[in-house]
């Protein structure tokens, strides 16, 4: 029939449908509604029974039109049975049963939004809309079924108004977490309100289980000026091993032994300063004291090198971690003291040095050098007092070599302590003067004087003492062949008459390669050279060639570099 | 080349031979003159087997004696023959 068409053009059509209604509804005698109305009742139970249920979910303000409507309605659903189905009849009978269209009818949980909707629809038009008002009413349980047009668009819009609920409630959610790490109250209080918490459920497990319950780690606060002093306790430590004489006896001894001026106030200082030191690194700075002791008097060189690398290398580190901390002190104070001290040797470390003119990286390295150096708490706690600028000390002597011998920093201290105006300073040298002075005088060291004649020569001797060694580990390096090739225990001694041959032997070696070079009218020694000398040994005869030995006795990639062997593609290696 | 070959296959020299040493000896011996390439393992080599035959003197003078152990004394006897065979 055409309920597909009329459903298609419903809007339209049922505009017009309802118009036209209207306009023949007024025709009919309302006192006929009303007597009509009460005696179609019963029949009309079931769907005037609809049209009140839905009448009932309608506003109160419809009232006045519901009566209207009903009565319209029953007439009209009267007029529809009395009447065997007049156009009309059947028109209504459309409005009443079509699907709505898709501007009205919302499911029924939504009903009080789209009745309005309706409403306004029907009070669009110029008709009273009673009957307007009623279809919608009635269709909207009827078409709930046949309504599957707007059912999408009913979830959607439920699912709005859901959407907007939970957005109410999901807005102070989202803000919860958002907002509590500035406010917690509020978040607190509205996540609360949801169920939802964000303290961490540690009492209800410890509660259960204390033992698995996992408490937040405990922090302290890293103490920065025990942590570098650490630092440099373990670098000392590990580079310089060695033991001293207790501490203990240190104070005394620098009052004992102090002879510089500026000394006595120091001394009311010692064992405060004394006491403020940890205690392994007390045995750092004697494991420095004693080496540098040993390596004083014998081999000063040696020490500046390597030294200055390490301290270099823990100025470094220190100052990466010192940098920007307030408890600099000590670095700074033991650096303070350090630099002045060592005056003049390791130019590769004052190179260093001079070029981190941070105070920082210098403070940490002086303090590294002041660690090494200052074998005594004292000396330590003295420094870590001790603040200041440093410009004029760095430039004069930043050096690394602290570690070599406290003599050079006794030396090095009258003449700082007349350099320094500064008062931090002065304090510095009087506190570092009494420290090497005691350790020295604890071990009966050399006196001063030959101590100051021996700074100057200290740089001279540092550079032919690195070769020495290099030569010297060649040479032991055969001295352990000799020991193998001999198959029997062997004497120290032994072997350090084995280098003093060696020595002399390469010596020989060298003048006759030069001698056959010059003979050969060469200045470039080569293998017909060597070959030579061989022959002339005795090594090789006419049994026994180069390559024999070169075979016998050297290793495969060797002689392969030396015997020249024929490979692939007609090519000889080495080349002839 | 093979070379390249073996080198490649070369993991790690038994008794490598401290080329830089004997080169640094040599110069600072005689700065004036220039050594060649594989030069220093032939000079290797000979100090390898100047050792060998002082070992072997020193074994023999500590058997002589016969004391189980290898003195100075008899390193410093093998020695002074030694260098005297190896004069050149």
């Amino acid at each position: 029939m055409a309920d597909s068409d009329i459903s298609d053009n419903e809007p339209t059509t049922r505009t017009l449908l309802r118009r036209v209604l209207d306009t023949e509804a007024p025709r009919t005698p309302r006192r006929r509604q009303s007597t009509r109305a009460g005696v179609q009742r019963t029949p009309l139970g079931t769907p005037f029974s609809m049209r009140l249920r839905s009448q009932t979910k309608t506003t109160a303000g419809r009232q006045p039109h519901r009566a209207r409507s009903i009565g319209r309605l029953a007439h009209i659903q009267t007029r529809g049975q009395l009447k065997e189905q007049t156009p009309r009849t059947l028109l209504e009978n459309i409005l009443l049963t079509a699907p709505e269209s898709s501007m009205v009818m919302p499911e029924s949980a939504v009903k009080p939004v789209p009745a309005p909707q309706v409403v306004q629809f029907s009070r669009r038009e110029s008709s009273p809309g009673s009957l307007e008002l009623q279809l919608p009413e009635l269709n909207a349980p009827t078409t709930l079924a046949p309504g599957r047009l707007t059912s999408g668009r009913r979830k959607k819009r439920l699912r709005l108004s859901e959407f907007q609920q939970g957005m109410d409630q999901g807005l102070p959610l989202s803000q919860g977490p958002v907002t509590e790490p500035p406010g917690n109250t509020g978040a607190s209080s509205l996540s609360s309100s949801l169920n939802l918490t964000f303290a961490t459920p540690l009492l209800p497990q410890s509660v259960q289980r204390p033992g698995l319950a996992r408490r937040p780690p405990t922090r302290r606060a890293v103490d920065v000026g025990i942590f570098l002093q650490d630092l440099q306790d373990t670098s000392v430590a590990t580079a310089l091993p060695g033991d001293r004489t207790p501490v203990a006896t240190l104070p005394t001894d620098t009052v004992l032994e102090d002879t510089q001026p500026f000394s006595q106030p120091l001394i009311g200082r010692s064992p405060s300063v004394h006491h403020s030191l940890p205690y392994p690194s007390l045995s750092a700075e004697r494991t420095v004291s004693r080496r540098t002791r040993s390596s004083g008097p014998g081999l000063q060189n040696n020490s500046p090198g390597k030294p200055a690398q390490l301290l270099a290398g823990k100025a470094e580190e220190v100052d990466a971690l010192a940098m920007g901390f307030p408890n600099t002190s000590s670095s700074t104070s033991g650096e303070d003291g350090v630099e002045p001290l060592l005056g003049g040797v390791g130019e590769e470390v004052e190179e260093r040095m001079e070029e981190s003119m941070s105070l920082s990286e210098v403070k940490e390295a002086a303090g590294a050098q002041a660690s090494a150096r200052a074998e005594e708490p004292e000396a330590h706690t003295e420094v870590a007092e001790a603040e200041g600028s440093w410009g004029a000390i760095e430039e004069k002597e930043p050096e690394g070599s602290s570690r070599d011998k406290d003599t050079e920093g006794r030396t090095a201290r009258p003449e700082l302590a007349s350099s320094t105006p500064e008062f931090p300073r002065a304090r510095q040298l009087e506190f570092l003067e009494p420290a090497p002075p005691t350790s020295t005088a604890v071990l009966s060291s050399e006196p001063l004087e030959p101590l100051s004649a021996r700074l100057p020569t200290r740089v001279q001797t540092a550079r032919p003492r690195l070769r020495q060694d290099s030569y010297k580990m060649g040479l032991s390096h055969y001295a352990k062949l000799f020991s193998f090739y001999a198959k029997m225990p062997m004497e120290k001694k032994a072997l350090e008459m084995v280098e003093k041959c060696l020595d002399k032997y390469f010596q020989r070696l060298c003048d006759d390669l030069d001698v056959f070079a010059a003979h050969a009218g060469r200045k470039t020694v080569r293998l017909e050279d060597l070959e030579l000398l061989m022959r002339r040994q005795g090594l090789v005869t006419d049994r026994v060639s180069l390559h024999v030995l070169v075979e016998q006795h050297l290793p495969l990639e060797y002689r392969q570099l030396l015997i020249p062997c024929a490979f692939s593609g007609n090519t000889v290696f080495p080349a002839q | 080349m093979a070379v390249a070959a073996t080198i490649s296959q070369r993991k790690r020299i038994k008794r490598k031979a401290p080329r830089g040493f004997l080169r640094r000896v040599f110069k600072r011996q005689k700065p004036h003159l220039r050594l060649e390439a594989t030069c220093d393992l032939l000079v290797h080599l000979n100090c390898l087997l100047f050792i060998r035959r002082l070992a072997e003197e020193a074994r023999t003078d500590a058997c002589k004696t016969k004391c189980g152990i290898i003195k100075d004394q008899h390193v410093l006897a093998a020695a002074k023959v030694m260098l005297k065979k190896s004069r050149g």
